[in-house]
């Protein structure tokens, strides 16, 4: 019941945050019917799906301060788990991504508990090496498509079992669905006992070891979590695009993405993760679709970059920063 | 729950229905319908920036000049589009190509091609060169029913999938491959001009080098299954990173074995940064082939120069052709002028994919999907109409595959002084064999 309150309740943050979390909703909620341009769907989607990963990434990397730069691993693990299943024995989704889930938070488990005792660039480096030796081994890997990847099987549309739809507004509500249960879970995290030691690890691991919290298993148990956000972005990525290669879920690019996204719109603060998707996923989608077909190459790149540069230079802490330094002022 | 309640002061509440209106306002100007005049809409989705820019942007070219011919008269050329003046079954509607750029990217494809069908309402879709993207585009067609015509992805797989809607024109890498031992087969039997018989025993052992997404897979798999069925060996079989920064353990690996045939699959960076690796090592073979694309841009010629002489290409496409197809001289002339290069493999089957729309949407007389479709599936585009030296194009449902053209066949070329000479089938070769291949000093 404590939990439960803990989750649902945001009185502790002040006025403007809860303001600012009702219009997320609210937009959220009304934005496939205000909005009939599929492709501002499409990024919608994306733009949640990035949420979910961002706010997974989050819990380690913001609030655990550890750079892991390998969630693509876990991501791919349980896309990968989802369209075999679906695939091979016709599992329908809600049976499959639970068990994809569970081999990425497995992987997460086996992987962090050895890693953890490497600390700051070494964990970083191994965390990058682990994820590629993982891709690699996917794409040479004949039993499971290799480099060809997965494609799920088309079903007659509407069908919730397998969650294939034609029009995108199911897919919308489930993966807002996610997010909001992502929200709920950081905002019970950050007043839980866990999101304290990860937090006082993070400020001095030593010390922190010194009151008797057992920091290994600690940053283990946050990296599961990490693992669960990761796999069920993952399992409905598969859904999403019928489709899985090792290159789109697996990719190093995906997870320099999630890390740079949560840390451009602040790392270990709540709203961080949601900030950064909020920026980079709809400059990504629009400046590709607006100026790649146009025939001026190369300048979505540019202008993206420059928007990264800007931001990081300006304010290390990410927008989230910004915003606390603004209302730190007043 | 709360530990107090807290009361919402009223400026507050004006600042959320305020904040509400400007993202409802905001949401609705993302959808603004946009307006339709006398045009057929085609979205052509294909790579136009990245690593295979290149052969994106040549396609793009292809495609605008395909349906610069079909909007316009072009008294001069000998083919039917050349006396259109748009659509003649549409009454004249000219074809309009919105542009996308995938990137190389599927998940990236597959929203694109949304835009392109719910938010441009274009009546078909045309792309995507990589397999991968074709493989996401052509499901998101297939569930929306609207009609796509890939022009050039290879995948043997694309058209096993059952898709009532995806119609692929070229011929796939089972094809090619095939094309390729068959060719070998008529070199032990000295049956190809310019080499006397050589013996099985000079010929017997492959090195294959593919890159490893989706198309290298592909081709490594059929390369492997018709080695075994004619009998080769396969002694070193490497895969490598696409857009790989470095490549020399892969071409140690590749060349340790001396394998007498060498076999790639290579995107233009990778077949650039694969051929200067090979050049350091000073790579023998006695025969070089490739799987057209990253081996056969101009790209690839620019950069090598005289050290291309020798190798093979599988295309469907080359400039030798001009002798027997004077409307793809007369074409290339112009393509030429726009682009700066001349047709070759890519740009000359995105040409002939804008073709087919053209063909099949005058003959459906209607931009309904379903009455193109159904014109698909049926039309007939005779062989002399077409820049490739194909029979035509007819989309039928052949071998466990759906809707692939099975009028089109492959070209195996060889460049001799820079020139794609045009080597097998035997009929249509323009030089003798050079062999074996002179190796890379």
């Amino acid at each position: 019941m404590r939990t439960l309150r803990d989750a649902f309740s945001f009185g502790d943050l002040p006025l403007v945050e809860r303001i600012g979390f009702a219009i997320f909703i609210m937009f959220c909620t009304l934005f496939p019917w205000v909005t009939k341009g599929s492709f501002d769907q499409a990024v919608m989607i994306q733009f949640l799906i990035f949420c979910l990963y961002g706010l997974g990434w989050n819990l380690i990397g913001g609030y655990g301060g550890q750079v892991a730069l390998g969630q693509a691993k876990n991501v791919g693990m349980s896309a990968y788990t989802v369209a075999l299943l679906m695939v091979w024995w016709d599992i329908p989704f809600w049976l499959s991504t639970p068990l994809g889930v569970v081999v990425a938070t497995i992987e997460s488990f086996v992987l962090g508990y050895f890693l953890f005792r490497l600390r700051g660039h070494y964990f970083a480096i191994a965390t990058i090496a682990v994820s590629l030796v993982w891709q690699q081994l996917f794409i040479n890997w004949d039993l499971i498509g290799g480099a060809r990847g997965v494609e799920l099987p088309l079903k007659e549309t509407p069908n919730f079992l397998y969650m294939q739809f034609a029009s995108p507004i199911y897919y919308h509500y489930f993966a807002f669905l996610l997010v909001l249960a992502a929200i709920l879970y950081m905002n019970w995290f950050r007043k839980s006992r866990l999101g304290y030691q990860l937090r006082s690890i993070t400020s001095n691991e030593e010390v922190a070891e010194s009151l008797g919290i057992n920091a290994h298993w600690v940053k283990v148990k946050a990296y599961c979590i990490t693992g669960v956000f990761a796999g069920m972005g993952g399992a409905f990525y598969t859904v999403y695009y019928n489709y899985i290669d090792p290159f789109s879920v697996m990719h190093l690019e995906l997870s320099v993405m999630i890390a740079l996204m949560t840390m451009i719109g602040g790392a270990g603060s709540m709203w961080g993760p949601i900030i950064g998707a909020m920026i980079l996923i709809p400059l990504d989608r629009y400046l590709g679709a607006w100026l790649g077909g146009s025939g001026i190459i190369g300048v979505d790149f540019m202008i993206y970059a420059l928007m990264v540069m800007i931001i990081s230079a300006y304010e290390p802490k990410g927008i989230w920063g910004i915003i606390e330094k603004v209302r730190a002022r007043r | 729950m709360g530990t107090k309640k807290e009361r919402v002061h009223p400026d507050c509440v004006k600042a959320a229905i305020v904040a509400a209106a400007i993202v409802a306002v905001l949401s609705m100007g993302f959808g603004m319908a946009r307006a339709q005049g006398q045009e057929v809409k085609i979205g052509v989705i294909y790579p136009l920036s990245g690593p295979v820019a290149h052969a994106g942007n040549m396609s793009k070219d292809a495609v605008s000049l395909c349906a610069d011919y079909v909007n316009n008269k072009w008294p001069d050329l000998p083919i039917p589009i050349g006396n259109w003046e748009g659509i003649p079954g549409l009454n004249g509607a000219k074809i309009k190509l919105i542009f996308a750029d995938h990137r190389g990217e599927p998940d990236r494809g597959a929203d694109l091609a949304k835009k392109l069908i719910i938010d441009e309402k274009v009546v078909g879709i045309c792309g995507c060169y990589h397999s991968s993207v074709t493989k996401t585009v052509s499901t998101v067609c297939e569930r929306h029913k609207i009609p796509m015509i890939n022009p050039e992805s290879t995948s043997p797989v694309l058209t096993k999938r059952g898709y009532q809607w995806f119609f692929r024109a070229t011929p796939h890498d089972r094809i090619f491959v095939r094309d390729f031992f068959e060719f070998l087969g008529l070199l032990h039997q000295g049956k190809v001009p310019g080499v006397k018989a050589v013996p099985k025993s000079e010929l017997r052992t492959i090195g294959a080098c593919t890159e490893n997404t989706e198309w290298g897979a592909g081709t490594r798999d059929v390369i492997k299954e018709f080695a075994k069925q004619y009998g080769y060996e396969i002694v070193s079989d490497v895969t490598y990173p696409h857009e790989s920064p470095d490549l020399t353990a892969e071409v140690r690996r590749l060349l340790a074995p001396k394998p007498d045939i060498l076999m790639f699959a290579s995107y233009i960076s990778d077949a650039i940064l694969l051929t200067k690796t090979m050049k350091e090592f000073k790579a023998k073979a006695k025969v070089f082939w490739s799987q057209d694309v990253g081996f056969y841009q101009p790209k690839y010629i620019e950069t090598f120069g005289n050290d291309t002489e020798g190798i093979l290409n599988r295309t469907v496409f080359s400039k030798k052709l001009f002798a027997v197809k004077p409307v793809a001289k007369n074409i290339n002339v112009e393509f030429k002028k726009r682009s700066g290069v001349d047709f070759m493999g890519t740009s000359a089957r995105a040409f002939t994919g804008m073709q087919a729309w053209a063909y099949v949407l005058n003959e459906a007389g209607s931009t309904d999907p379903e009455a193109i479709r159904k014109t698909a599936e049926t039309i007939e585009i005779p062989g002399k109409d077409l820049i490739v030296p194909w029979k035509g194009i007819k989309f039928e449902d052949v071998g466990g595959e759906t809707n692939q053209n099975t009028w089109s066949s492959g070209l195996i070329v060889q460049y001799q002084a820079q020139e794609p000479e045009i080597i097998y089938p035997l009929d249509v070769a323009t030089a003798k064999f050079v062999y074996p291949w002179p190796g890379l000093k």
